[in-house]
């Protein structure tokens, strides 16, 4: 059964695509998880399904081949992380409530859009669940590109990301750019959300943007070691969960995102109590 | 009103100050100056204000009415002027970073373009923490560290960019008398060279040091410290106090 896997043609696609995405995700998840904007980081993700639909329906409507979802969930993305970033700065009060009507704003549109695109929409399940096997060549050029732009900020700004998550005001009296750098943080997080959900699809995809994080917040007290576990964490329930699913023949997101909640599930069970 | 006799220079102006959240008055009618090099404790009970009082100094809120001028300029503009020790409490225990990394965060307008901390601001850190008592931690995970030994941390990274105006937001809080003794000799020994302004609950342990006594409660009346130890003398301090200094 291994040696089957190994000489499955996709299976080391997806093993780079999920390695890709998280190193991505171990770095960018580890400030939402300090940061505590797990549930911005959640509705940022759900509102992507809108930009994808938006994209396939323009794409079959209009012909426009060159016209990819993960294009229109890209935009989305940083759209939603500018929006929600307004919201959190102007509009404090009921910021929980308004982030969350985005969340469906977003959703509902891209369920709309992905009805009214003609012809089978298989594709609908793999946006929703996702699913890593499909992916192509090109989009590991894209996921590299994410990547590597995600690594270039975080050299540049690391220490006032990490200024703004634990002391903001702090920050402000240091002169920093307190607002710019959040929505930057935010804007990281969406290009994360994207890379991720190559892997593990719209619905699943804060699950392993958070888990490893949090696991490895559970096992240091160095940042820079909990974004390098959180990657590795994210790699191994990534090889694991797709390793899972092509022996058992389940979904792979599904199967990853299992592993990274049974994962954290244990890490809490066999931490030390305080 | 000013009782301030020490240098004829104010470091701090707030005229006719107001401040409401959602229409309802907070502070009401603020007028004050503060003298540079004095040491001033603002005092008052639970939600009378007094942590919304230091977050208009500094510039984090703005006043509804009135103004307020720090360092003979808006507050916002004396942010790299300003030391600030917010309570302990604030900070998530869990948050990943050593005593060092947060007593450097005092310095981040020094980052070079990089975003790395220059060495001589290194030392710099390992100079205050010396000052607070600490430099044997600095490796320690914050988190980690007793009350008292994180509210030393915070004072240590208020004083690596060597601040003209100190705000502490009751930096004696749930800490034992031993710290507070530590903290009130730090505070000491820092008057001379920069003006202090100091929220506490603990007023008794700081009455010999301070030059001036802010009272809020909702408003604002002004004590010497020999007008407060008078009713330290009876137990009482806040509205017995205020309604006291209203028949003087």
């Amino acid at each position: 059964m291994l040696m089957q896997l190994f000489h499955n043609p996709f299976f080391f696609t997806a093993l780079f695509a999920g390695f890709a995405a998280s190193v991505a995700g171990g770095i960018i998840g580890s400030y939402v998880v300090t940061k505590r904007i797990v549930f911005i980081s959640g509705s940022i993700a759900h509102a992507v399904l809108g930009g994808m639909g938006l994209a396939l329906f323009l794409r079959r409507t209009l012909h426009l081949d060159w016209l990819k979802p993960i294009y229109g969930a890209l935009a989305f993305a940083i759209f939603s992380a500018f929006l929600i970033g307004l919201i959190h700065l102007y509009y404090k009060q009921r910021e929980d409530t308004v982030i969350a009507s985005l969340w469906t704003c977003g959703m509902a549109l891209g369920v709309i859009f992905l009805s009214l695109t003609p012809g089978y929409n298989v594709e609908v399940l793999n946006f929703l669940f996702g699913n890593i096997l499909w992916t192509a060549k090109q989009d590991i050029f894209l996921l590299l590109g994410l990547d590597a732009l995600i690594f270039l900020v975080i050299f540049f700004f690391h220490r006032r990301f990490l200024a703004i998550c634990f002391d903001d005001k702090q920050a402000l009296l240091q002169g920093a750019r307190v607002n710019t750098l959040y929505f930057l943080l935010l804007s990281l997080v969406a290009i994360t959300v994207v890379l991720l959900i190559q892997v593990v699809g719209v619905i699943l995809v804060i699950a392993i943007l958070t888990l490893p994080a949090a696991i490895a917040n559970l096992l240091t007290q160095r940042f820079a070691k909990m974004m390098l576990l959180a990657s590795l964490l994210g790699m191994l329930f990534s090889l694991i969960g797709i390793g899972t699913s092509f022996i058992l023949n389940w979904p792979p997101g599904a199967t990853i995102s299992l592993i990274a909640s049974l994962g954290y599930f244990l890490a809490l069970l066999l931490k030390p109590h305080d | 009103m000013n009782l301030l006799k020490k240098n004829s220079t104010p470091v701090l102006s707030a005229s006719h100050v107001f401040f409401s959240f959602d229409k309802t008055p907070l502070l009401q009618d603020i007028s004050f100056t503060v003298q540079e090099g004095s040491w001033v404790a603002v005092i008052g009970p639970n939600g009378s204000g007094k942590t919304t009082l230091l977050k208009l100094l500094m510039g984090f809120l703005k006043p509804t009415q009135g103004s307020i001028s720090l360092l003979g300029q808006l507050p916002h503009i004396s942010h790299p002027y300003i030391g600030y020790v917010p309570q302990v409490n604030i900070y998530d225990q869990k948050f990943p970073l050593s005593v060092v990394d947060v007593v450097l965060m005092g310095a981040l307008s020094e980052l070079t373009w990089y975003g790395a901390y220059p060495k001589s601001i290194k030392q710099k850190a390992d100079h205050v923490l010396h000052l607070v008592g600490l430099k044997h931690l600095k490796h320690r995970p914050f988190g980690t560290l007793s009350g008292g030994q994180a509210q030393r941390v915070l004072i240590a990274r208020a004083l690596i960019h060597d601040p003209k105006i100190l705000f502490l937001d009751e930096p004696t809080a749930n800490i034992d008398p031993e710290t507070q003794k530590l903290i009130l000799h730090l505070l000491a020994s820092l008057k001379s060279s920069m003006t202090i302004i100091m929220v506490t609950h603990h007023l008794q342990s700081f009455i010999e040091h301070v030059d001036n006594v802010l009272c809020i409660q909702n408003t604002l009346t002004e004590f010497s410290p020999s007008q407060i130890c008078e009713h330290f003398a009876l137990g009482v301090f806040h509205s017995p106090l205020l309604h006291k200094k209203d028949r003087l």
